[in-house]
């Protein structure tokens, strides 16, 4: 069993493993065993036809007629075999002195993109990009509505410098019990926003940056890719709708398929300018709606959800944790300027 | 007839203290204590169960189970470390259990008999 436990000062929440047998050597870097390559052994529970190593599968687009957990699925969502947090009813808070804590429960899930090990999201087709996109609208429902979890995340670590074990492509969807602090900011801000611009502060950006030009990287039927302004990282892009929304959920079915089109568009642009790297796709969007609208209740017009994708080209150092400041060494106006070409 | 366990473990000391506790709750075991060894006992014996290391010299446990799923993919597999940092590790799915070493049996000795349906 896991903690999530709350720095009183930052206000940060930590999942802290509290299971037994963690030791120090664990974190030498000479003494771990790096996980194979599933290329080089050739096995990879992702796989299609290795549907057993898996747990049952959650949810799944599959072939009328193939049975659950068989070959046949085009997107298979499972839950983690081995999950950081249990599945369960959100806990209440609990205190030690002054510090709180609560139990780690939450729900994580791991979605297969597609049945065949080599091919990345950027290299699908277009409707199947979507279909992807659908299930994870698909599966955040349902953990909100069913599981009552106040923030789901979604993201996508594509390569070992990325976090990712498994080069099988995947994205990941983990549900918690409080909303995190990176997305209280957010919040925050985008209140703080409606107030000086008397509009959503997002739609107001996005307005200026069409009209610029200078930092636009792709601007499809219904979404727009940008290089952000303060990028952190070189080569950073934001994807927003262009329809104000503050859920991920809210998006309509004639609007994924743009979105599907915009992401293949800008991953496939990173891939070819900066040579397939590593990367990080994070999805932010308002908390869970029955209990975000409690807590903030404009919320549905000062936030707007987005993604955000961060290619894995400089290390995050002394500097940026000691202060909060990153140190870009590619404007954005440049990132954009090659992003941008086909 | 007995169950079958192959047991994969590199620390001598625990190797030995495993296959007794083991053998005296009734199974056949034959231990070993790196990959290569694992690999030779898998293709003489049909094991009902292996148990496995992960952090070992030459092939680590991962490499090993990998290598498992390519001869026999029916066989149930606990990995017992003494580390859970490598359920992060999507390919440590590749086994049917993981347990975090102990002083006590009682977790591995539940799973094993999960794993072996008794």
């Amino acid at each position: 069993m896991s903690e999530l436990r709350k720095d009183l000062v930052s206000g940060r929440w930590v999942i802290i493993a509290t299971e037994r047998a963690k030791r120090p050597d664990d974190f030498r870097p000479s003494g771990g065993a790096a996980a194979p390559a599933a290329e080089a052994v050739g096995f990879c529970p992702f796989c299609e036809g290795n549907e057993g190593k898996t747990p049952p599968e959650v949810f799944a687009l599959r072939a009328p007629g193939s049975a659950a957990d068989t070959p046949g699925w085009t997107v298979r969502v499972v839950p983690n075999k081995f999950p950081a947090l249990n599945r369960g009813t959100p806990p209440p808070k609990a205190g030690e002195g002054v510090f709180q804590w609560m139990e780690g429960t939450g729900v994580h899930e791991v979605v297969i993109e597609n049945p065949v090990h080599a091919f990345e999201l950027s290299d699908l087709p277009v409707a199947h990009v979507r279909d992807v996109l659908r299930v994870f609208q698909q599966r955040i429902r349902t953990i909100e509505s069913e599981l009552h979890y106040q923030y789901v995340q979604l993201f996508k670590n594509k390569g070992k410098e990325a976090g990712a074990s498994l080069s099988h492509p995947h994205s990941q969807i983990v549900a918690t019990p409080i909303v995190p602090k990176r997305i209280k900011e957010e919040i925050y801000g985008a209140d703080r926003m409606l107030r000086t611009f008397k509009e959503c502060g997002f739609c107001r950006i996005l307005r200026e940056e069409e009209a610029a030009g200078k930092r636009l990287v792709a601007r499809g039927r219904h979404f727009t890719a940008i290089a952000p302004y303060a990028s952190r990282f070189p080569f950073e892009m934001a994807v927003f709708p262009q329809r104000h929304s503050a859920f991920f959920t809210d998006v309509r079915e004639d609007e994924l398929l743009s979105l599907a089109e915009t992401l293949k568009l800008v991953l496939t642009r990173l891939k070819d300018t900066v040579g397939d790297p590593p990367y990080n796709m994070v999805l932010h969007q308002a908390p869970n709606r029955a209990l975000a609208l409690k807590g903030w209740p404009d919320i549905d017009l000062s936030y707007h959800w987005h993604l955000e994708i961060f290619p894995i080209l400089t290390k995050v150092a002394g500097f940026e944790w000691g202060t909060g400041f990153y140190i870009n060494p590619v404007p954005p106006e440049t990132a954009a300027q090659f992003l941008r070409q086909p | 007839m007995k169950k079958k366990i192959l047991l994969v473990e590199d620390e001598k000391a625990l190797c030995l203290l495993y296959e007794e506790e083991l053998s005296r709750d009734g199974y056949e075991v034959v231990a070993v204590q790196d990959a290569e060894a694992a690999l030779a006992e898998i293709g003489r014996t049909a094991f009902d169960l292996i148990i496995t290391d992960i952090r070992m010299p030459g092939k680590n446990g991962i490499e090993l189970i990998t290598q498992i799923m390519g001869l026999r993919k029916d066989v149930p597999i606990i990995i017992n470390s003494a580390y859970q940092s490598y359920k992060e590790d999507f390919m440590t799915w590749a086994a049917d259990a993981y347990v975090v070493k102990s002083a006590s049996l009682d977790e591995l000795r539940s799973k094993i008999k999960e794993m072996l349906g008794e």
